[in-house]
């Protein structure tokens, strides 16, 4: 039987070898030459047939297969200079690349090439590519570059607010992004309540963004994918990189394991607010800060199979005295094999661990009290890209999760019972196919058919119309209800001429764990569940279409999108929701609809002394719950009518450069009282609509400059400088109505605003 | 020191906030008719209160709504009371005996309208004394919780609301408790509230009332509301009303009430 198999194995692959009789490909990895990081979604093509091109993959692997023949290959990357490769093409070719920055003055004298456009050609809709040395020079509050403070600056992302990382794609919650780090998901971004994120973008190496239209290997959230891939350390020379500020510091250590083969990288951060506060009397007891660690190493077993180890470890703590304590964090880790099975078939597999927790303790005169919440994924990760000729690039594989989620919950210190929590099994297979149809239409179709099953170990209660119907034991190893969905995925561009083109898309995502919310802000403390006999699977449809233009050869890009998107089985606490303490929380859930649609402008300009661009989103989000706003839809918290993002840096000399910043945004959808009454001797305040009025407009600008020290021998050094609301906004974090302190037959309206200019400085080095 | 007062300066101007009044122009609004009805296990008269709701910008006057029939029944006991308009919007009350478990029915006609509302008035539970435990608050010294010493039954469902009262002055936070955690043992937990603190020597008194469901959802809505402050709170809405009828506001409770007054050591 096996002989069988290995002989129509053997037959099969000669086939393929006779049918590819004039073919040949060219393959390899490719590198930054100056510290050894493989790069991404680098372009290659054949200079003498310019419509076929592929580019190198999140791993820095390429193949392209072309008939016999001599070529010129060019391989090109913005910021890069071109890199060339003459050859005879008359058998399969491995050549590994290294590619060289260019410096600053020669980027603003040439760069005109042919795959500059490469923003008209690709299919990605609704998809950017942040530049993690651009995100340094944008000022950022407390001189903290941030990367979830950046994409909010993206047309279609919207911030939380301030003091607030979490953000909003295109009408969707906060919960509804997929936050990778190392393909690892992160539950909660953010740092110290929401200022700062878990990024600490030292440790980084490439960012992406895709607003809904993800190709099918992505899944399980519905508004978007923040894939975030840390550096994996220069494998040429040790370096050290830091950065001081007025209350964090940064360092990070980078070197070769084995030259040119295997590196390392560790990067830590923390705070230091809570030094100060230990100095001063009335606060000595309290603690307030955070810190996080990334650590990644990889190790070349031989050129066509490599090992990536990496971890991310954060923790915040916020305490006071010895009677109130909160600490939460994220930890995740990361096993990954790259393998190049042949010159067409790259194969990644890993191992994700992740994990998301808070802890609360409240201690009442020797009584303590403790809400834990804990949610804990494992996650095993297949994916192949196979190229079988150039017209194609397919990926396909597997995903499977384990999922045990903990719900907070209230307990004494009595009831020491151990709260297992939840278990569930998360699945999916996927293909997705990137095809040339013709050098104007590009093509890009998968599918992804993902399913979500309730494990047993503990009870399900069922509700109909909010009343409990009927109570199920689900034993353990039991599996319960499954979920099954099929997600189609479908993206193309087709060039109207050299200059413009048009793409579009279709997306539908499923997303099987939700975050339960009740506040008018994001906090550590919300709670994730699983689907269950109640909650169903969440189901966004996404359409969009947009148009793209180049101007003054590619040096301006120009874009204009449009969306539409539906959402099912939208999750929301009832009103006066015990979040707490109920001994069922989904008693306290109801259930609805969603709809978003918008339009998304960009103007961007790359090259040159002045570079920057212009983000305008007009933009629609409404939900519709049952036993909400009487039933009728409503704006959603983040629905914002206007959202205008400015950004421009300019290289005055080699030594300084100077940003700026400027956000506009319609204030938030919220509740304001339209009447008032008296209970119980206290002024009680009368609602007629859910989140009927706005909160005022948000507007600030801000100021950065970095002035970049001489190189003196290895050691490079700059300065950088912000101020944050430049003119002094107060830009409304909350309103309050009440009675009047001055006068008690009065009610009014109070607003609380947080910060008129933050200046910073930080400093930053490298040797 | 002078360099720890310098670094502490700093950090507040970093995370200072400001706040200040504005002008805000909300609509108006149709007036409701409030009804806030209670009995109680002590002795009577128990009032009903009628009033209407005014919109945000006028002067805290809620115009009684006189002339209103209304009844309180006794279902348990099929004892039914007609109740006196003793002041504008004020009814009471004139035999009824409001006792544990027993089911209330409030009946109310105004404006032709007919609205009706029922609460069962729990078991009592003793409220035995107060203890008090030092509270650090950032910022604050020698602060002191107070603990309402009690123990709850072993019967799953008991709900709390306690009045705090300081040297005379009533707190006007809503603060409640039920048995879904740490059902059937002493209570241990400490009265916090937001607007009152308690000082070594003050007169503190706690009224402690044990409430049916609705009622308790009533007041823990409005406590959840309260919390909008810095820091985000809960969406705010319209308490859910036990009291049936058309465009109606407020609550219909019989609870159990017990006071205990207890110097601060």
């Amino acid at each position: 039987m096996k002989k069988v198999i290995f002989t129509s194995l053997v037959f099969l692959l000669g086939l393929s070898n006779i049918m590819a009789q004039q073919k040949y490909t060219i393959s390899g990895t490719i590198r930054d030459k100056k510290n050894g990081e493989t790069m991404i979604g680098v372009t290659i093509y054949p200079q003498e047939l310019t419509s076929i091109g592929t580019s190198c993959n999140a791993y820095g692997f390429y193949s392209l297969t072309l008939p016999e023949g001599s070529y010129h290959i060019i391989y090109t990357y913005f910021g890069y200079q071109p890199d060339t490769l003459t050859v005879q093409l008359n058998t399969n070719i491995k050549s590994d690349r290294y590619l060289s920055e260019t410096s600053i003055v020669t980027s603003t004298v040439v760069i005109s090439d042919t795959k500059e456009d490469d923003n008209l050609t690709n299919t990605n809709i609704g998809a950017e590519k942040l530049d993690i040395k651009e995100i340094n020079k944008i000022p950022v509050i407390f001189g903290e570059k941030d990367i979830l403070k950046t994409i909010q600056l993206l047309p279609g992302v919207k911030s939380a607010g301030e003091g607030n990382s979490g953000f909003f794609v295109r009408g969707g919650s906060a919960d509804q992004n997929l936050i990778l780090l190392d393909e690892a998901p992160v539950y909660n971004a953010s740092h110290l309540l929401g200022f700062f994120s878990t990024f600490n973008s030292d440790a980084l190496k490439d960012v992406v963004i895709i607003k809904g239209n993800s190709p099918a290997q992505y899944g399980g959230r519905l508004s978007s994918v923040l894939d975030v891939k840390m550096k994996e350390g220069n494998n040429q020379r040790y370096n050290v990189t830091g950065g001081v500020g007025l209350i964090s510091s940064r360092l990070s250590i980078e070197g070769p394991i084995q030259k040119e083969k295997s590196s390392f990288i560790l990067s830590g951060r923390r705070t230091y607010a809570d030094v100060f506060l230990k100095a001063t009397e009335d606060f000595k007891d309290n603690s307030l800060y955070f810190y996080d660690f990334n650590a990644k190493a990889n190790y070349a077993i031989n050129d066509r199979n490599r090992v990536f180890l990496s971890g991310y470890f954060g923790r915040d703590k916020l305490g006071f005295g010895d009677n109130f304590g909160i600490d939460w964090g994220n930890k995740t880790g990361t096993l990954r094999w790259n393998s190049i099975i042949n010159p067409k078939i790259f194969s990644n597999t890993s191992i994700l661990y992740s994990d998301y927790s808070y802890n609360i303790k409240v201690n009442s005169g020797g009584s303590v009290f403790n809400v834990n919440s804990e949610i804990k994924d494992w996650n095993l990760k297949q994916e192949f890209h196979f190229y079988p000729n150039s017209k194609n690039a397919i990926r396909f594989g597997f995903n499977t999760i384990y999922h045990n989620v903990i719900p907070g919950r209230f307990s004494g210190e009595e009831e020491e019972t151990k709260n297992v929590g939840r278990y569930s099994w998360d699945n999916a297979v996927f293909v997705n196919n990137t095809m040339t149809i013709s050098d104007r239409f590009n093509l890009d179709y998968g599918l992804r058919f993902s399913s979500f099953s309730i494990l047993g170990g503990d009870t399900y209660n069922i509700y109909e119309n909010g009343t409990l119907v009927d109570s199920l034991v689900l034993a353990e190893g039991k599996i319960g209800k499954t979920y099954y969905n099929i997600e189609p995925r479908l993206q193309f561009s087709y060039m109207l001429n050299a200059k413009s083109s048009i793409k579009g898309g279709y997306a539908r995502n499923t997303q099987h764990l939700h975050l339960l919310s009740n506040s008018t802000s994001a906090n550590p403390t919300d709670q994730w569940i699983g689907n269950t006999y109640n909650i169903k699977p969440e189901i966004a449809d996404q359409m969009s279409i947009g148009y793209f233009r180049n101007f003054k050869e590619n040096t301006y890009q120009f874009s204009i999108e449009t969306y539409y998107k539906n959402m099912q089985n939208q999750v929301d606490y009832k009103d006066g929701a015990d979040i707490n303490t109920a001994p069922d929380i989904e008693s306290e859930l109801l259930y609805g609809i969603g709809r978003a649609y918008g339009v998304e402008f960009l103007i961007k300009k790359s090259t040159g002394k002045f570079t920057g661009w212009i983000g305008y989103t007009l933009s629609k989000t409404e939900r519709k719950i049952d036993g909400i706003n009487n039933n009728e839809w409503y704006n959603a918290k983040q629905d914002r009518t206007h959202d205008l993002s400015l950004v421009g840096m300019y290289e005055l000399t080699s030594r300084w450069s100077l940003s700026a910043l400027f956000v506009y945004n319609t204030g938030n959808a919220v509740t304001f009282p339209s009447g008032k009454y008296t209970i119980d001797g206290n002024t009680t305040f009368y609602y007629t609509e859910r989140n009927g009025y706005r909160m005022p407009a948000y507007h600030r600008l801000d100021f950065g400059a970095t002035y970049t020290k001489p190189h003196k021998r290895k050691y490079e050094s700059s300065w950088n400088f912000s101020l944050y609301n430049v003119y002094g906004r107060e830009n409304a974090y909350s309103i309050t109505f009440a009675n009047s302190e001055s006068d008690p037959t009065k009610t009014v309206a109070t607003q609380t605003s947080l910060f008129r200019w933050v200046p910073s400085i930080t400093y930053n080095f490298k040797f | 020191m002078k360099k720890s007062i310098f670094f502490f300066g700093m950090l507040v101007s970093l995370f200072s906030s400001c706040t200040k009044e504005i002008d805000i122009d909300l609509n108006s609004s149709n007036p409701q008719l409030v009804i806030e009805g209670v009995v109680t296990d002590e002795t009577g008269p128990y009032t009903v209160k009628l009033s209407k709701t005014i919109n945000f910008s006028d002067d805290n006057n809620y115009p009684p709504v006189t002339g209103a029939f209304v009844m309180i029944s006794d279902l348990t006991a099929g004892i039914a009371d007609t109740l006196d308009e003793v002041l504008p919007g004020l009814y009471q009350t004139t035999a009824l005996v409001g006792t544990e478990q027993h089911t209330y029915q409030l009946t109310v006609i105004a404006e032709n309208k007919t609205y009706t509302a029922r609460s069962t008035m729990p078991s009592k539970i003793n409220l035995d004394s107060l203890r008090f435990n030092p509270l650090a608050l950032p910022g604050v010294n020698d602060a002191l919780a107070v603990i309402p010493m009690f123990t709850d039954p072993l019967q799953l469902g008991d709900n709390y609301r306690f009045v705090l009262t300081v040297n005379g002055e009533k707190d006007d936070s809503y603060i409640l408790g039920n048995d879904n955690v740490a059902n059937g043992e002493p209570n241990q937990r400490p009265l916090i509230s937001r607007s009152i603190a308690i000082a070594s020597g003050d007169t503190v008194s706690v009224n402690m009332r044990c409430l049916d469901l609705s009622t308790y959802t009533y007041f823990f809505t409005l406590s959840q509301i309260a919390g909008n402050g810095p820091g985000g709170g809960t969406t705010p809405s319209n308490p859910p009303s036990n009291i049936t009828g058309e465009n109606v506001l407020g609550y219909f409770a019989a609870f159990t009430t017990q006071t205990r007054t207890q110097i601060a050591p």
